[in-house]
């Protein structure tokens, strides 16, 4: 072999020679290759050493074998083993001599590689809907391929004109858009992807996307190619998703509730106004706290508690009422619901919490008790109140009418009749009495809402001991006061007066005699709001176990005493409790008593 | 009629006292009768009386609002007493009081017979003290 021959023998090229036996006469080293032959080939038949080829290509032989010159084709075929196989071949009659009998050049290539990846080009293409398209400005043509054509709904014959190309475009933004894309495009070269509506030439409305890449030459475009995908099912999956989104977020935003994404370590990552308007804060000052900051000790722990029974997955929302503390570190009271948020491996990414503003109805529950409480105390004083006519002043009427029937009997004595009438006098007076006693309690209880003044203790503890220092002195008690000097209550002077003339002259009252000496001691303390008055003596002290509850009612004594009325107390403790005041006792037989009056103190400014 | 029969009368109202006194000297009933303030006093004299082994009063006229001892304490102590010793012994309630839960809380002590609202007069007394035997009806 010659050089010129071996180098003929080392090109990339597959080819084999044959004669008319269609015996191999040469072949390229690349075609041993190829097919994985060795050089032993030479002089063999053709088809014998050949894996299955094309019949197409056996024809093509045979045709040039008999003189016609050129041949070549492109098939695949499915070979016993069930590989598929794609043959570009060319095969050409080769005839130096005339007087030779030619033998033909096969050049035969396996391009089945090449061939599937252009099959899956085009599958790909049509799985996407992306078409193609060209636009020569010099020739001022227009190309679209078959898939541009399907996504216009036209026929694949459609000959597609350049203005007719923008005029798909929906009407408005998208033909606006796109129309101001090629002239800049033309312009400036420059390149667009974009998403725009057309409307198809069956009438639907399409969403494509559009990309376009002008190619410049000396400053001028000459030719812009691109691409043209379908995308209207995403889109609209994707214009869907950013409504709903959208919503979700309107929602969250405008919700009367309060609403919060919550971290999985408690930061705040949302909160809606409502929840701001709750809490007093502003949304960046929340957003850098947790909920822990903000909620009251006594709630954190069954929260937290609920909230890892959550993330452990044994609930997926818990409900429960608690507190938050809001920028004035007031409370505010919260129905809690919160609910889990997973992400695509469905692990909890975050919490949403709603939160109800409970405060309003707390405060009025607490409002209503209040006045649930003022309402059974009136109640109360009623029934006692009722108690004192049913009782006190029946019994009165049941005396007189007793006595008014003595008086008219005149089968009794006549002393009988006489002292009869000594009794109708006293039982007028008792009744009288009993009617004024009432009248000071109804008093009392008229003159509540009367305004709180000042007044100075020490001076009016004085008055009263002036007032009845006869009294003292008679009953030779001796009286220790310790009321400081700029002490002072808000109440009604009056009524204060009455209040230790009272306690003073009941611990005269019930001295103990078999005492050497008795003492009664007044003293007045401030305690954090409120002033304690309190009187104790060394006297006869009272059973609190037997008589404690019936203290301060009216027409109660215990001792037997002559001058018990069994009113003083019981006027005492109204005054007092009209006063925003309250009145406690302790005592021991035999040992004393001590009265202590809590009053509000005056605040000074 | 038994010249050992007693009467009781427990209250504190010397109107009502007055009053008792003069009824049942009107009624005819000739026996002692002692007056008490309160039920302190009363429970006192009863003790006394048994514990020189004298008869107890044949009857009780017993108020309820009294000061140291009210009618209420004094039933609380009074069926306290042994059983043998009282059981001739007859409670009224005698008193003011219209309010029907005292009257039902009065039926509640087997010892009281019955309840008499003030003022009681002859006609109510002489039934209660014919019905036992107390007074001789005319």
């Amino acid at each position: 072999m010659n050089t010129e021959k071996s180098l003929f023998h080392h090109t990339s090229i597959p080819f084999a020679v044959i004669d008319q036996e269609k015996s191999f006469v040469d072949f390229s080293k690349q075609w041993l290759n190829t097919f994985g032959l060795d050089a032993s080939i030479i002089g063999q038949n053709f088809f014998d050493s050949m894996p299955e080829l094309p019949e197409e290509l056996k024809l093509d032989i045979n045709y040039c074998l008999e003189g016609i010159k050129h041949r070549s084709d492109s098939k695949r075929i499915v070979q016993e083993n069930g590989n598929a196989v794609w043959y570009d071949w060319k095969v050409s009659l080769l005839n130096d001599d005339q007087n030779i009998a030619p033998n033909a050049l096969i050049i035969l290539e396996d391009v089945t590689h090449k061939r599937r990846e252009e099959h899956l080009l085009e599958k790909s293409q049509q799985v996407a809907r992306i078409g193609g398209w060209e636009i020569d400005l010099i020739k001022n043509t227009i190309y679209w391929s078959n898939m541009t054509k399907e996504i216009h709904e036209v026929p694949r014959e459609y000959v597609p004109q350049l203005e007719t190309g923008i005029s798909f475009y929906k009407e408005g933004y998208s033909r606006d858009t796109i129309t101001q894309l090629v002239n800049e495009g033309i312009e400036l070269g420059n390149k667009w992807d974009t998403e725009l509506q057309i409307v198809t030439a069956k009438g639907n409305i399409l969403w494509v996307r559009a990309i376009g890449e002008p190619e410049m030459l000396n400053g001028k475009c000459v030719r812009i190619v691109g691409t043209f995908q379908d995308i209207d099912k995403r889109k609209k999956a994707q214009l869907q998703l950013l409504n709903t989104e959208e919503s979700l977020k309107g929602t969250l935003e405008n919700s009367s509730i309060g609403m919060a994404l919550v971290a999985r370590n408690g930061k705040f990552m949302d909160v809606n106004t409502s929840l701001c308007n709750s809490l007093g804060y502003t949304k960046d000052k929340l957003l850098s706290l947790t909920f822990q900051d903000i909620t009251h000790p006594e709630d954190l722990e069954i929260d937290l508690r609920l909230l890892s029974e959550l993330i452990k997955g044994k609930r997926s929302t818990y409900q429960i009422e608690k507190r938050y503390f809001n920028k004035d570190q007031q409370l505010v009271y919260v129905i809690l619901t919160v609910t889990a948020a997973r992400n695509i491996d469905g692990e909890i990414s975050h919490f949403i919490s709603q939160i109800v503003d409970i405060s309003s109805r707390i405060k009025a529950e607490k409002k209503l008790k209040g006045l649930l409480e003022l309402t059974t105390n009136q109640n109360n004083s009623l029934m006692n109140f009722a108690h004192i006519v049913s009782h006190n002043l029946r019994s009165h009427a049941a005396n007189l009418t007793m006595i008014s029937e003595f008086l008219t009997d005149e089968s009794l004595d006549e002393d009988i009749r006489k002292d009869s009438l000594v009794m109708l006098g006293k039982a007028s007076q008792g009744l009288n009495d009993t009617i004024s006693h009432l009248n000071e309690v109804v008093q009392v209880k008229l003159e509540t809402d009367q305004k709180l003044k000042s007044v100075q203790l020490r001076p009016l503890v004085h008055k009263v001991l002036v007032d009845i220092q006869a009294l003292i002195e008679e009953n030779k008690v001796i009286i220790d006061t310790d009321v400081p000097e700029n002490i002072q209550v808000r109440g009604v002077m009056a009524y204060l007066e009455s209040i230790i003339l009272n306690l003073v002259t009941n611990a005269i009252k019930y001295k103990d005699l078999n005492k050497k000496t008795s003492l009664v001691s007044i003293k007045a303390v401030e305690k954090d709001e409120t002033v304690v008055l309190s009187v104790s003596d060394n006297g006869l002290g009272i059973d609190l176990d037997k008589f404690g509850e019936k203290l301060f009612g009216m027409y109660k004594t215990f001792h037997g005493n002559e001058d018990a009325r069994g009113i003083g107390l019981f006027i005492t403790k109204n005054q007092i409790e009209s006063m925003g005041g309250r009145i406690t006792v302790s005592s021991q037989p035999g040992v004393g008593t001590t009265f202590e009056v809590t009053l509000l103190k005056n605040q000074q400014s | 009629m038994n010249s050992s029969d007693i009467a009781f009368i427990v209250d504190d109202d010397p109107i009502h006292q007055f009053g008792m006194k003069v009824l049942l000297k009107k009624v005819k009933f000739s026996n002692e009768v002692l007056v008490f303030h309160n039920g302190q006093e009363a429970l006192d004299a009863l003790i006394r009386l048994m514990d020189k082994g004298k008869k107890l009063p044949s009857i009780i006229f017993l108020d309820l609002n009294m000061p140291i001892k009210d009618g209420w304490g004094f039933l609380d102590d009074f069926v306290k007493i042994p059983h043998q010793n009282r059981e001739k012994v007859v409670v009224y309630v005698v008193s003011s009081s219209i309010n029907p839960s005292d009257q039902e809380k009065a039926k509640n002590y087997e010892v009281v017979s019955d309840y008499i609202i003030k003022p009681i007069d002859e006609n109510q007394l002489t039934k209660v003290l014919e019905e036992m035997g107390l007074i001789n009806s005319l």
